[in-house]
């Protein structure tokens, strides 16, 4: 893929006309000598956001997610203010060669803005727009959480086949994750009529490399006795990844059996849970860093490897290295590579990631039982 | 078979459960035989690279490179080695910390494959690196060699003790056997033998990068998952399939290799066939390694047994002379022959009959495919590198649209491109706007790069990575492959007992000879433009 180019912005264009004026910009400018221009479109993307900075950050990721992944990007974003109004759109076209060197290869971003009760006009729009034979995804990209967006979000997502939030940065970390875990069993179909529909969580996404390495370092081929002799897990975050970190303990709870007891949280520092393996009793512990990357940065796990007592830790270099050493121990640190997981990417992957992820969904059930301890 | 590897090796890890298989291949040390060698350096190491750099090779990883060629300190030599090829060859870009954090466990222990005690230092270094990287005595040799290496050296891992069996163990072994599995059914049978005298057969992965793209892959789906597809797909719909396999390269410097193989043992009788198992193939009743593996080898044993006359009117094979590719001239392949010898101070042989294209027309004898031509062609100084497999339906009948025999209509063809430019594309029938009735073939095209985006794993990288997680369904087994030289022998012995020493020619750049063209032309069809 090379020469990533746009077309400016329209003028806001009356919903009927919106198709009319983005055959128009697929066209604009094309070389008299070049192929036919092609409309690459692999999905139904609609996005959501109500905030501004958010807005910048999406029109930002748009080009380099239809890179990737081609598709017709629906961008719905409420705005501020009372006054209601119509719903407007306007179109652009993002293009790159490709197929050859005289081939323009576009893809199609539809903007709609509405505010206040004109919001609710939304998805009647949204519903229009969408191509038909195309999986359909709806990236909820807002600090709520599911559960928390009421009519509007199942509205849009009414013939989605995937729902994409990012719980990085929620509020209310333990409501979040309990309430998410609760609407994630109401949310997901079946595959009843070609109606099905999963939901998938930016976040657990990007642990994909943790837990790869955590379940590679606990491995007991090459551990032996870790599994079963864990005494506890400390992991260290940065600012506003806390979730990012209490789906990997639960995932660990979750894969292992745990059963969780009582928890404490001091605001903004430290969780902490006593759990129960079989075993026998272990802490966990998630502690923030007052500040770097918004991402889980070490992992700690108080162990036996074959009688030895040791602790495994991992820790994020920040330079796309994972670093695995032991405690105690003089073997020399094991690195792993942890590509950058830039957001484009995060999405991009997830819209051909379609299928139901029972890995994440006991996960979040057992989140659920750590968010309800703290919440008692 | 492929699962006594897994149940012996992996003590449960509840953390892995419910992920796929590659997304966990298992620590090892990769050993690879011939590693100064070309195919190591332009594929295996920046293989390597790039599965490091897409963190999916396992945390607790080792390559040991053996063979002859290191100069100075054998580990800053491969390392160094390793750096061009992924400079020159590799999908992702060069990037020297990312290069260091993968050097770190790339190490060369100098030594010939003749030399007993060559081998036992290389296992006392991968018993230290074992112990560095905590690889669980898990070892995979890639024999990245001669194949009359293959024997002197797998009897040397096993008197050295490098081989385990599994069950006994609790650690695996594994082989890699690259390409050419002998240069005719005797020998295979003899390389496979001597494979097997120190590994069992779910221990050997015989490899054929073809296996590994992602369009041969995609066979199996777009066959089996698309509803509209498997009925059609059989000798009441298919007029015939058409398998190319054309590469603009010559011979190159794979000449010394080459000269005497020639292109049915390099290219028809490994590649070619497996696509045409991939093509033709039962459904799996699974897709167990065995299970697809089986309905593939069902195909090889359908196909109809070629007679000295079928060799005669149904195989055709061409050697190209001088010629024109991307403007340039180009010498023909017995003048490269005897350059290529006279460079090396070696005997000129006389003219040779290795060819350098071969076409055919095959049968596959059961229900499904009864009486329908699989045309088969591949070749050298072609004009262009393209592989495909074209399906073409059979017309419509000479009524409504096709009723006029001076503008008939063009078939229906589903072509799936293998490489470059990986992907699909259907030709159908469409009415030209206008009053009047007019019919134009179009051709929807779905490509892989421009849907998918990225760039998609070269074959190696996806091999590499299933042979760490056990996963041989991508791989040749011992049957599959004596069977396919079971049926190229007739026309090597054919062509041995005729004693032509004259050959079709054909210019470079061209298509391939006339004699091709009449192969395809007395049955009415055409070789398609790929």
């Amino acid at each position: 893929m090379s020469e990533l180019a746009s077309s400016e912005l329209s003028e806001t264009t009356s919903l009927s006309q919106i198709e009319v004026v983005l055959a128009q910009q697929v066209n604009a400018g094309k070389d008299p000598n070049e192929e036919p221009v092609r409309k690459a479109r692999m999905s139904n993307l609609v996005v959501y956001c109500d905030q501004p900075q958010v807005f910048e950050t999406i029109q930002n990721t748009v080009p380099d997610i239809v890179a990737q992944h081609p598709a017709r990007v629906i961008l719905v974003v409420k705005e501020p203010g009372e006054v209601d109004g119509q719903v407007q759109g306007a179109v652009n076209v993002w293009c790159h060669l490709g197929g050859g060197p005289r081939q323009r290869i576009c893809s199609e971003q539809i903007t709609l803005r509405a505010r206040s009760r004109g919001v609710d006009h939304l998805p009647y729009a949204v519903r229009g727009l969408l191509l038909g034979d195309l999986p359909t995804n709806l990236w909820w990209a807002t600090n709520t959480p599911p559960p928390f967006a009421g009519n509007l979000l199942q509205d849009l997502a009414d013939r989605a086949q995937q729902i994409i939030y990012d719980s990085i940065g929620w509020p209310e970390p333990a409501r979040g994750v309990a309430a998410t875990s609760a609407w994630l069993t109401g949310i997901e179909r079946s595959n009843g009529n070609g109606a099905w529909r999963v939901a998938s969580d930016v976040n657990w996404r990007r642990l994909k490399y943790w837990r790869r390495i955590l379940a590679q370092a606990l491995d007991p081929t090459t551990a032996p006795g870790a599994l079963d002799s864990i005494t506890e897990i400390a992991i260290d975050h940065g600012p506003h990844a806390v979730i990012q970190a209490w789906e990997l303990v639960s995932w660990l709870a979750s894969r292992l059996g745990w059963q969780i007891g009582g928890g404490k949280i001091q605001p903004n520092v430290e969780i902490a849970w006593k759990v129960q393996a079989t075993h026998g009793p272990l802490t966990v512990k998630i502690n923030r860093l007052a500040e770097g990357p918004t991402a889980i940065r070490r992992v700690r796990i108080a162990c036996t490897i074959d009688g030895a007592r040791t602790a495994i830790n991992l820790t994020d270099e920040g330079k796309e290295i994972l670093r695995v050493t032991l405690e105690g121990q003089d073997a020399a640190a094991r690195t792993v590579m942890m590509p950058p997981q830039p957001l484009h990417d995060l999405i991009a992957r997830q819209l051909t990631d379609r299928e139901r992820d029972s890995v994440f969904l006991e996960s979040m059930a057992v989140a659920k039982v750590f968010a309800q301890s703290l919440l008692k | 078979m492929g699962s006594r590897n897994m149940a012996t090796l992996t003590k449960e890890n509840p953390l892995m459960s419910g992920a796929a298989k590659t997304l966990f291949p298992q620590p090892c040390i990769l050993v690879i035989f011939g590693a100064a060698g070309d195919l190591a350096w332009r594929k295996l190491l920046p293989a390597i690279y790039n599965l490091n750099l897409d963190g999916v090779l396992p945390s607790n990883f080792a390559v040991v490179g053996f063979g002859l060629g290191a100069k100075g300190d054998p580990d800053g030599w491969i390392r160094d080695r390793a750096k061009e090829g992924i400079q020159h060859f590799s999908r992702h870009p060069f990037d020297q910390r990312r290069f260091d954090d993968y050097a770190r466990a790339l190490f060369f222990v100098e030594g010939s494959f003749n030399d007993a005690h060559a081998f036992e230092r290389l296992k006392a270094k991968l018993e230290v690196v074992d112990a560095q990287f905590s690889t669980a005595n898990n070892r995979i040799f890639y024999m990245s060699i001669p194949p009359s290496l293959v024997d002197m050296s797998v009897g040397h891992l096993k008197a050295a003790g490098m081989v385990r069996d599994n069950e006994d163990a609790g650690a695996f072994t594994r082989v890699i056997v690259e390409k050419p599995i002998g240069h005719d059914l005797d020998s295979a049978r003899e390389i496979n033998a001597s494979v097997a005298q120190a590994f069992h057969e779910d221990q050997t992965y015989r490899i054929d990068h073809y296996l590994g793209k992602e369009t041969v892959q995609n066979l199996l789906v777009l066959r089996f998952a698309n509803s509209i597809l498997e009925p059609l797909w059989n000798g009441k719909y298919v007029d015939h399939v058409q398998i190319t396999v054309a590469e603009e390269e010559g011979v190159g410097s794979r000449l010394g290799y080459y000269e005497g193989v020639g292109a049915l043992r390099d290219m028809v009788q490994n590649h070619i066939l497996q696509v045409l198992c991939m093509t033709a193939m039962e459904p799996p009743f699974s897709l167990a390694p065995n299970v697809v593996r089986d309905a593939k080898t069902e195909v090889l044993h359908c196909l109809r047994p070629l007679t000295p006359n079928d060799v005669e009117t149904s195989v055709v094979r061409a050697q190209y002379i001088a010629g024109e590719i991307d403007g340039q001239v180009v010498p023909g392949y017995r003048r490269e022959v005897a350059d290529y010898f006279a460079k090396a101070n070696k005997p000129i042989p006389g003219d040779s009959t290795t060819e350098t294209y071969v076409a055919m027309r095959v049968f596959i004898d059961n229900w499904r495919w009864a009486g329908v031509p699989f045309y088969l062609r591949t070749g050298k100084r072609l004009p262009k590198r393209a592989s495909e497999v074209a399906i073409q339906f059979r017309a419509v009948p000479q009524i409504l649209f096709n009723a006029n025999p001076d503008v008939p209509l063009e078939p229906t063809v589903l072509s799936i491109r293998v490489q470059p430019e990986e992907g699909l594309a259907l030709r159908i029938a469409t009415k030209l706007p206008g009053p009047k009735v007019r019919i134009y073939p179009v051709k929807m095209e779905f490509n892989y790069n421009t849907g998918f985006g990225g760039s998609s794993p070269e074959a190696y990288e996806r091999l590499l990575l299933d042979v760490m997680a056990g996963d041989a369904t991508l791989f040749m087994r011992r049957d599959q492959v004596e069977t396919a030289w079971q049926f190229v022998m007739p026309i090597l012995e054919s062509w041995e007992h005729s004693r032509v020493r004259y050959l079709p020619e054909y210019r470079a750049g061209t298509w391939g000879p006339l004699e091709a063209d009449k192969l395809i032309e007395a049955d009415r069809r055409q070789w398609r433009t790929v």
